[in-house]
């Protein structure tokens, strides 16, 4: 015996140093090595997914739900490149996950083995960084600068390529302590004299209004940012991704602005003389496309922790680069400071609280007792508790979600928010549920993203994950369909999916509860058959085939433009 | 638009010129010439990078290069204030009726014979990359057979700060 660690006997000592509790995988030739390490781990839970995609997605949910890394792993090519979309996914989210991906041995690379595949090449622009470990002896420091990496600064994907010889080696060197990179070095902490100048500038405000995104739930800040907006009387408007950094039933919260965007949102962005922007990119989802007439006559302030993003979609009279809890907690102070030159805000944050209560869109269609994506996403709304997980796939149900979920806290409301991944809210539900078991999770669906990932409800049984799947299903990919009725002329090319498959027989072949739901009157009691049976469920709501979402701002369109409603 | 000069000092990592350079293709940002070398610091290495955009343009791509976790340090080397240089390798064709005046011209530009064939001469020639064009669009005239540039490299001048006052 040589002494030193094996390969993979290193991998699980850095996961465990990294609290790593659960990875997401699926094994294969080359990841045999290390399937056979965590064979007898009990420290570490090791579920099988079905497909790669659902590996990266559940690791996704679960960073999302949980504040901490995902961890998934996939074998060499195949493997590999099945785990691509949802790295891609966690990377435009800034979501923490670590990918390990089987390589062939160090000497074959190169040489068009068997399941090769160069996968330190395909996942470089997809993941916020990517490795190759060519030698044992790099292992460990390897993995613990990918842990830094994926968590610290703007957080995002890694991957680790690990060849099968260098999990089966021994080695000697093992990485203590912190790892260093010259030339990486997040800076979080933000700028006083910056900070100085935008306090003055938000508590000089007479109509202040704060959009916040997915950064201030990443960095924890929501209750800040709430204690920030009362002090200053801001309404809050969010992005998809913020969707939660205010309790959306707090009386200054505005909802999410946007394509979708609610009305009263938008119409605040238009009318506030403030506007201070954190942990938020500025996608064209949000601005709309004539930049110039977003918030046309704010004082524009950005924080991102990401320098890069700073006047990169959208001009700023003040950036400023900063972890957003600090940011938060430092204007707190400096404005305490300005009290006696603070405006009143009064006026304003009367009509920020006649816009909360109010929702002109969401009156136009009627309770009328029929099944609609309203009706069914309301009865959640009552039926789920303050600790529950929604996720949602993309489409249509990604936005009547976004529109009618009432979310109450950070961390509860998960969506692919800058990839746009049908697919991701059942597996991301799944890995939700991991993170947070004692919380009831659902994946609000369409017909057409569920069947992407169906074969998830194997991995949710096999490892006893309950979480519920509710279709709003209108036999239809209703958002392009939507387009299509809206800008195409009603040619539905593409879009028809029909009533295939039957999703209840679907779910029951795989010991799963199944029901259909045609009315709104057993939409609850749907929910709680769900819920009661202990095993993972879909609910197949039967809506009509063209509905739309409403309102939107059609493509092209400006933030004030036009709005369908 | 006006052409700029980026300099990045990287760690020499497997994949680091492919992260680089991908990050151009990926932002849409052409890259006229790229050169890499090795730099002072062990381990690391210099890259030189000319690519053209306003002043904002450029700063996107400073803000991007230093994201790369490879990338320990970005200078947009100001023209005015930097040495500035390019080689380039030509082959010319010269026979017995100009040659005499493919020489002259050479000499003109101070560039170095390196080579002499019945039907060429190839020249050597080390400058600021808009003298190299001169040179290279003169030498058209005579019909080149082959060219080879190495690429912008350039390093900033130390400005002596005035004492006193």
């Amino acid at each position: 015996m040589s002494g030193g660690l094996k390969g993979t006997e290193i991998v699980v000592k850095c996961l465990k140093e990294e609290n790593v509790k659960n990875i997401f995988g699926f094994p294969g030739g080359q990841l045999i090595p290390l399937y056979d390490q965590l064979f007898e781990e009990t420290d570490i839970r090791n579920i099988l997914v079905r497909h790669e995609q659902g590996a990266a997605h559940a690791a996704d949910g679960y960073a999302r739900a949980s504040g901490e890394p995902g961890v998934c792993m996939a074998t060499s090519g195949p493997g590999a490149t099945n785990l691509i979309t949802g790295l891609l996914n966690a990377t435009m989210d800034s979501i923490p996950v670590v990918a390990f991906t089987a390589q062939v041995p160090t000497k074959a690379i190169g040489t068009d083995a068997f399941q090769e595949a160069d996968t330190f090449g395909i996942t470089m622009p997809i993941t916020k960084h990517n490795f190759l470990v060519k030698s044992t002896d790099h292992l460990s420091w390897t993995i613990k600068g990918a842990f830094k990496i994926a968590n610290t600064g703007r957080k995002g994907a890694v991957v680790i390529d690990l060849p099968n010889d260098v999990q089966q080696k021994t080695s000697k060197e093992y990485h203590h302590g912190e790892v260093k990179f010259a030339g990486y070095n997040p800076s979080i902490v933000p700028n006083p004299l910056q900070l100085k100048r935008i306090a003055q500038k938000l508590v000089e405000a007479e109509r202040p209004l704060i959009l916040a995104g997915g950064g201030v739930i990443l960095a924890n800040a929501s209750e800040d940012l709430r204690i920030l907006a009362e002090y200053l009387g801001a309404g809050v408007a969010t992005t998809l991704m913020g969707k939660g950094a205010i309790p959306e039933n707090h009386p200054l919260s505005l909802g999410m602005v946007g394509m979708h965007g609610r009305l009263g949102a938008n119409k605040m962005i238009n009318n506030c003389d403030v506007l201070f922007v954190i942990g938020c990119r500025f996608s064209d989802r949000t601005t709309g496309w004539g930049l110039e007439s977003f918030a046309p006559d704010a004082v524009k302030i950005h924080c991102d922790i990401d320098s890069s993003e700073l006047n990169k979609n959208i001009t700023v009279d003040f950036p400023l680069v900063g972890d957003a809890n600090l940011v938060i907690k430092d204007l707190i102070k400096f404005i305490k400071k300005y009290e006696d030159v603070k405006k009143d805000t009064n006026i304003w944050r009367k009509r920020v609280n006649q816009l909360h209560g109010m929702c002109e869109e969401c009156e136009t269609i009627k309770p009328n007792g029929k099944l609609t994506p309203e009706n069914i996403i309301k009865t959640i709304n009552d039926f789920l508790d303050d600790n529950a997980i929604v996720t949602t796939e993309v489409g249509q149900n990604q936005m009547f979600a976004a529109h009618y979920y009432v979310t109450k806290k950070p961390r509860q409301f998960i969506s692919s928010g800058g990839l746009g991944t049908m697919g991701f809210g059942f597996p991301a539900a799944i890995g939700a549920k991991v993170a947070k078991p004692d919380s009831q999770v659902l994946d609000i669906a369409g017909d057409g993203s569920f069947l992407m990932v169906c074969q998830e409800l194997a991995t949710a049984m096999a490892e006893n994950i309950p979480v519920v799947v509710a279709i709003l299903n209108n036999s239809f990919l209703g958002m392009v369909r939507q387009w299509q009725e809206l800008f195409w002329d009603k040619r539905y090319s593409g879009t028809k999916l029909g009533t295939i498959p039957d999703f209840v027989k679907l779910a029951e072949s795989f010991g799963a509860y199944g029901e259909r739901v045609e009315k709104a009157s057993d939409i609850e009691k749907a929910l709680k058959n769900a819920f009661d049976s202990g095993v993972v469920s879909v609910l197949d709501f039967k809506i009509e085939s063209e509905t739309n979402i409403l309102p939107m701002i059609p493509p092209g369109g400006r933030i004030i433009g036009r709005i369908f409603v | 638009m006006s052409t700029q000069i980026i300099s990045v000092l990287v760690e020499d990592e497997a994949g680091s010129l492919t992260r680089m350079s991908g990050m151009f293709s990926r932002r849409g940002i052409n890259i006229h010439s790229l050169t890499v070398s090795p730099s002072e610091k062990e381990g690391m290495s210099r890259m030189t990078i000319v690519t053209t955009g306003d002043e904002r343009e450029i700063e996107k791509i400073e803000k991007q290069l230093n994201k790369l976790i490879e990338v320990v340090k970005v200078n947009i080397l100001d023209k005015n204030t930097s040495v500035v240089r390019d080689l380039c390798l030509l082959k010319v064709y010269a026979d017995k009726e100009n040659r005499a005046e493919v020489l002259e011209i050479a000499n003109a530009f101070k560039s170095n014979i390196v080579d002499i064939s019945i039907r060429t001469i190839t020249l050597e020639i080390t400058a600021d990359p808009l003298d190299i064009d001169r040179f290279v669009e003169t030498m058209k005239n005579f019909g080149i057979k082959e060219l080879f540039r190495t690429g912008v490299t350039a390093i900033s001048r130390d400005i002596e700060k005035k004492s006193g006052g």
